[in-house]
């Protein structure tokens, strides 16, 4: 497998810019007594090509951190940056253009447009941007996904599984520079979620993909380079080349 | 279950209240229709009355049959008859009087009533008590040959005043006359609309031609007296011919011969109505499939905890009976409006109808209640079968399932009923005058279509949606996707505006052709260089007077008058027409084919070939024509002819057999023919310094006669298409709907779309593609059909004088790309609420 020349193969050098970061993030939901501060003041970065899981109970703020990082939603107060620009105070239009070039997304479920086929699906923000398909890249995603014989297929006509990695395929085939994933497992069987996680993995060593993903499960969080800990809107902990054993025992000590 | 159903029809008000709107409209139409009709039934039945109060009984000439074409109309008889009736015992009082035409100009020297209601001219009683309500309101009553009293209404209207000079314009020419006085009648300024100059009884006979005749005697009985007793005693003392009725027996004569002649009226406006309905019933049928479609998971949900097939049925039904019943209630009020819009729009165009309060009767309450509430609760009955037939585990399907295809059944019908209507049509085109046929083949042409849409929706979709997609890129090819998505839908919202375009497309058509041909027709059988005519299509005629002027002018060679009278033959009323038999050949091309025009005198008919063929006539034979003031006479036919187009009658007879049966001294049309060698510009203003004092004729030469013929379908052509272009506003409505349901039901897509960088101007563009997609799919059916209809009717009535089929190819073009437009307009409010979508709660819905 070749990779493309404007990546390159190893993880770049950490003291490089990282993808994306948050910088003393808060999100207040409602006010007075009933206010709910998802997010409460967080800062956290991710580095280039690092593949990157975020992990706590429910209702931390996991999602919320993950829509603000991407622009889909705005801060009560704090930063949020994409590489060198701070997505503070720009438009409605700026960010979707954002979305569309430079970011990818795999959300839980119900990520694919129904009337069009895999193939189309996967060329959507390209063919929203008004730009060519880059043939080359288009196959090369499209094989390490494991698509090659279903792109004319609908999405009814694909199982979850096969779904998930079309989405994934349509999240990298604008080369983003950035890959958020909100539980894409969650809704897959053990060995599907293991299939797509495999992919995501192959992303970031092969293509050297920056990918952030938010799970609940600590087998998905172990393909991770690093895990990110959140409780009650704030960090709490962080592992580097986490085990399935370490991501549980730190689950379970943060649970206390 | 109540308040589950409660609940869900406040929760979505707007796509009811959008429901709610096409059945307001359709039920608004209809209540309008029998609004406008019992008013003006009512406005006419309170004139009858009115006219006839105080007296018993009236004397007049017998007809030899009676519908509106004869209505007031009856044989004058000698004034002696009057002592005759006095005479009798039991008579308290009698008067005679005449009635004719006189058409009052205004100050400015136009006609005060150019046409619709009739322009009276009549003598002013004496005896107040048989006057019928008419009094005197300022001034004083007539007296003498220089004195007129005008209705109040003119007055008002004009500005005239007792003392002022009025120029009054009579069969035999205009007069000139000061105003005495102003009339009422009771309450009202004018009988339903109908001008009144009304003079001394001696002036009035002068003027109208009516000396030493009466028209009809009102008289009063005795107290004590019934009026039936004194009509039978009346009668015993009158002399063959005349009769005795009593007012009654007018009042319900006159208001059923009125009915008859609005009884079509009001049957066109119920055929508008109802294809407004049907439009409306498809776009509710569609809403609610939507609806249901949308809550197959709410609806499963309530199945999973119990509820049985039954309560879901009725969830959905009485819904429909709620909606039905506000929107029908809107509808009605809403009718009241329409009424009064009709009216207008009707005035407009001359055809006034005259003016009292809007009457709504009980009868079109119920109506209107029954229809919204019926065709509302037909429309959501499939749906509700299907919303029973949700199992339960569709709760728990993720994605939506795959739209049903087409059934093959409805495929081959579809198919059959296209192929059996194509086949009609192209029957009727390739032989003339099969108007049945054309008919039998709309039906089945159209009921075939319905049928097919999903399919040919499919089929245009793709094409167009192509087309489409390389000038609006990725958002018109998700549009195309979505119309696509569920071929159903989309059919069912294209074809509520096919039905619309499609009359608007086949009435345009016809009306083309008919231009067309009147030009041709003028080309063809026209040897006139000028024709006169009344400048306004529904006046009675122009006076007599004016073609005697026109035969003094320089440069004239011949002046031909033509007349129309009604008359029966074989049982069935017909117009017969009145020419002068010396000079008609000079202007008109008839197109004899046996006998000659020349043999024509006052003891013989020429008849058309086509009549003469179905009767078995030859020249030599004996017709039959019954009049309605002198009864039945026999003609020999002199000669048989072939064109009828510009005649427009299949009999013809002379202008002195005309007036001999009581046809009116006004003439429907003059044919003028130069001298050879006249300038034609210098005969023009010679003609003109005639006609000024006539402003109620029209002088045209062929060119422009043409034209104002056109300008005449033209206007007729407006009513009709705005009449059907509410049929069209309910249709984009229905697209409203359906876009607007569209876009609720994928707010999910919507949002991912708008996640993957979708920017909101685009996911607008998206519905706006859509929309277009639909309007231009329903639009180019419609005008296809349209096409088809409008050439195959005219070869139908080819024999009534559409004799050429003209296709207004830029006109259809221009309403598709109209309908393109309207498409967009109605995509502005869902489109709006599509980019709106909330990002995050739509991603967060999964
Ligand atoms: N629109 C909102 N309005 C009010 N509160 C909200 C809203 N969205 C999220 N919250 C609250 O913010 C907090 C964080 O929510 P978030 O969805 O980020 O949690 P999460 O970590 O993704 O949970 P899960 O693992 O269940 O997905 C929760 O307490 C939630 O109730
Ligand atoms: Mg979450």
């Amino acid at each position: 497998m070749s990779a493309p020349s404007t990546t390159p193969l190893a993880s770049p050098p950490a003291q490089s810019q990282p993808a994306a970061a948050a910088v003393d993030a808060v999100k207040a939901y409602g006010t007075g007594e009933a206010a709910v501060r998802a997010l409460d003041g967080v800062t956290v970065a991710f580095e280039r090509g690092r593949f990157t899981a975020i992990m706590g109970p429910s209702g931390s703020g996991k999602s919320t951190l993950l829509h603000c990082l991407a622009g889909l939603d705005t801060l009560t107060s704090g930063e949020v940056r994409l590489g060198d620009r701070s997505l503070s105070g720009l438009k409605d239009k700026q960010l979707t253009l954002l979305r569309r070039d430079r970011m990818g997304f795999v959300f839980q479920a119900f990520n694919l447009l129904p009337t069009l086929t895999a193939a189309e699906n996967i060329r959507l923000p390209l063919d929203l941007a008004g730009q060519k398909v880059d043939q080359a890249w288009f196959d090369t995603v499209v094989a390490a996904v494991g698509l090659q014989a279903r792109l004319e297929h609908t999405p009814a006509q694909l199982s979850g599984g096969q779904q998930q990695r079309v989405a994934a395929a349509r999240a990298l085939v604008t080369r983003p520079e950035i890959v958020f994933a909100d539980e894409p497992t969650g809704a897959l069987d053990s060995r599907s979620g293991a299939d797509l996680l495999a992919f995501l993995r192959r992303a970031v060593d092969e293509f050297g993909q920056t990918i952030v993903m938010v799970t609940h499960d600590p087998v998905a969080a172990s393909h991770a380079d690093r895990v990110v800990f959140l409780a009650d809107g704030r960090i709490r902990d962080e592992l580097h080349a986490p085990t399935t054993d370490a991501v549980l025992d730190t689950m379970k000590r943060l649970g206390n | 279950m109540r308040k589950v159903i409660l609940k869900g029809l406040l929760a979505r008000k707007l796509r009811l209240a959008l429901t709610a709107v096409s059945i307001s409209l359709g039920v608004a139409f209809v209540s309008g229709t029998f609004v406008l009709g019992d008013t003006m039934t009512a406005t006419f039945d309170q004139l009858y009355e009115g006219l006839t109060e105080g007296t018993d009984v009236t004397v007049r000439g017998e007809s030899a049959f009676t519908d509106t074409t004869t209505l007031g109309n009856t044989k004058p008889f000698d004034t002696g008859v009057l002592d005759e009736v006095a005479a009798v015992d039991g008579v308290a009082a009698a008067e005679g009087s005449v009635t004719g035409y006189a058409l009052i100009l205004g100050k400015d020297g136009e006609p005060v009533q150019p046409g619709g209601a009739p322009t009276l001219g009549a003598s002013y009683p004496d005896v107040e008590e048989l006057s019928g309500g008419m009094s005197i309101r300022s001034g004083e009553a007539p007296a003498g040959p220089g004195e007129v009293v005008l209705d109040a209404a003119t007055a008002e209207k004009t500005g005239y005043a007792p003392g002022d000079p009025v120029t009054v314009l009579f069969a035999d020419g205009p007069r000139e006359f000061t105003v005495s006085g102003v009339l009422g009648f009771g309450d009202a300024d004018n009988l339903a609309g109908a001008t009144m100059a009304a003079f001394d009884l001696r002036t009035a006979q002068q003027l109208l031609g009516k000396e030493g005749v009466y028209d009809s005697i009102a008289v009063r009985a005795d107290s004590g007296i019934s009026p039936e007793e004194l009509r039978d005693r009346v009668t015993a003392a009158l002399p063959a011919g005349l009769e005795a009725v009593t007012s009654d027996e007018v009042v319900a004569e006159s208001s059923e011969a009125v009915a008859d002649a609005l009884g079509f009226f009001t049957t066109a406006l119920l055929g508008f109505a109802a294809i407004s309905l049907l439009v409306g019933a498809l776009i509710i049928w569609n809403t609610f499939s939507i609806l249901v479609a949308q809550r197959t998971r709410e609806l499963a949900l309530l199945r999973a905890v119990g509820a049985s097939r039954r309560q879901v049925r009725t969830s959905v039904v009485v819904e429909a009976l709620v909606i039905g019943l506000v929107a029908a209630g809107v509808g009605l009020g809403l009718g009241v409006g329409v009424a009064a819009g009709l009216r207008a729009a009707l005035g407009a165009v001359g055809l006034e109808v005259p003016t009292t309060t809007l009457q709504v009767q009980p009868r079109t309450i119920v109506a209107a209640l029954l229809v919204g509430v019926v065709v509302t609760v037909l429309a959501a009955l499939l749906p509700a079968r299907q919303a029973t037939k949700v199992a339960p585990i569709a709760a728990l399907r993720s994605i939506d399932a795959p739209a049903r295809p087409m059934g093959r059944v409805r495929l081959v019908l579809g198919g059959v009923l296209t192929a059996l209507g194509a086949a009609a049509l192209a029957w009727a085109l390739i032989e003339e005058g099969q108007l049945q046929v054309a008919a039998v083949g709309m039906l089945l042409a159209l009921a075939g279509v319905l049928a097919l849409a999903p399919a040919i929706a499919v089929a245009v979709t793709t094409v167009l949606g192509g087309l489409l997609a390389r000038v609006g890129g990725t958002s018109a090819q998700l549009a195309r996707r979505n119309a696509l998505r569920n071929p159903r839908r989309t059919a069912s919202t294209a074809t509520a505006l096919m039905i619309g375009l499609a009359l608007v497309s086949t009435v345009t058509v016809v009306a083309s052709s008919m231009k067309a041909s009147v030009a041709e027709v003028i080309a063809d059988s026209s040897k006139a260089d000028f024709i006169l005519k009344a400048a306004s299509a529904t006046a009675p005629g122009i006076p007599a007077q004016l073609a005697e002027e026109l035969r003094a002018v320089d440069g004239v060679d011949t002046v031909t008058q033509m007349r129309f009278g009604p008359a029966q033959v074989d049982g069935a009323t017909t117009f017969v027409a009145a020419v002068d038999p010396a000079t008609v050949d000079a202007a008109a091309n008839l197109d004899v084919s046996s006998g000659a025009v020349t043999d024509l005198d006052d003891r013989s008919v020429l008849v058309s070939d086509d009549v003469a063929g179905a009767q078995g006539w030859a020249v030599g034979d004996t017709v039959e024509i019954v009049y309605a003031q002198t009864g039945a006479q026999q003609f020999t036919v002199a000669g048989t002819f072939g064109n009828t187009d510009l005649i427009g009658s299949d009999y013809l007879t002379t202008l002195a057999t005309h007036t001999a049966n009581g046809g009116a001294p006004l003439d429907i049309a003059v044919l003028l023919v130069a001298a050879e060698g006249t300038d034609l510009d210098t005969l023009r203003a010679g003609l003109e310094t005639v006609t000024a004092a006539y402003p109620n004729a029209q002088l045209d030469d062929a060119a422009s006669f043409t034209e104002s013929q056109a300008a005449t379908i033209d206007q007729l052509l407006a009513i009709v298409t705005m009449l059907l272009a509410l049929a069209v506003i309910i249709a984009l409505l229905g697209i409203v709907n359906t876009l607007a349901l569209s876009v609720f039901e994928r707010t999910r897509e919507l949002g991912l779309l708008r996640a993957v960088g979708t920017t909101r101007r685009q996911v607008r563009a998206v519905v706006r593609w859509e929309a277009v997609i639909v309007a231009v799919l329903g639009a180019l059916l419609g005008a296809v059909l349209g096409l088809a209809f409008g050439a195959a009717l005219t070869r139908g009535l080819a024999e009534e004088g559409l004799a050429v089929v003209e296709i207004p190819g830029g006109r259809l073009v221009v309403y598709v790309l109209a309908a393109a437009l309207a498409g967009v307009l109605a995509a502005i409010g869902p489109a709006r609420r599509a980019a709106k979508v909330d990002v995050l709660q739509a991603v967060a819905a999964a």
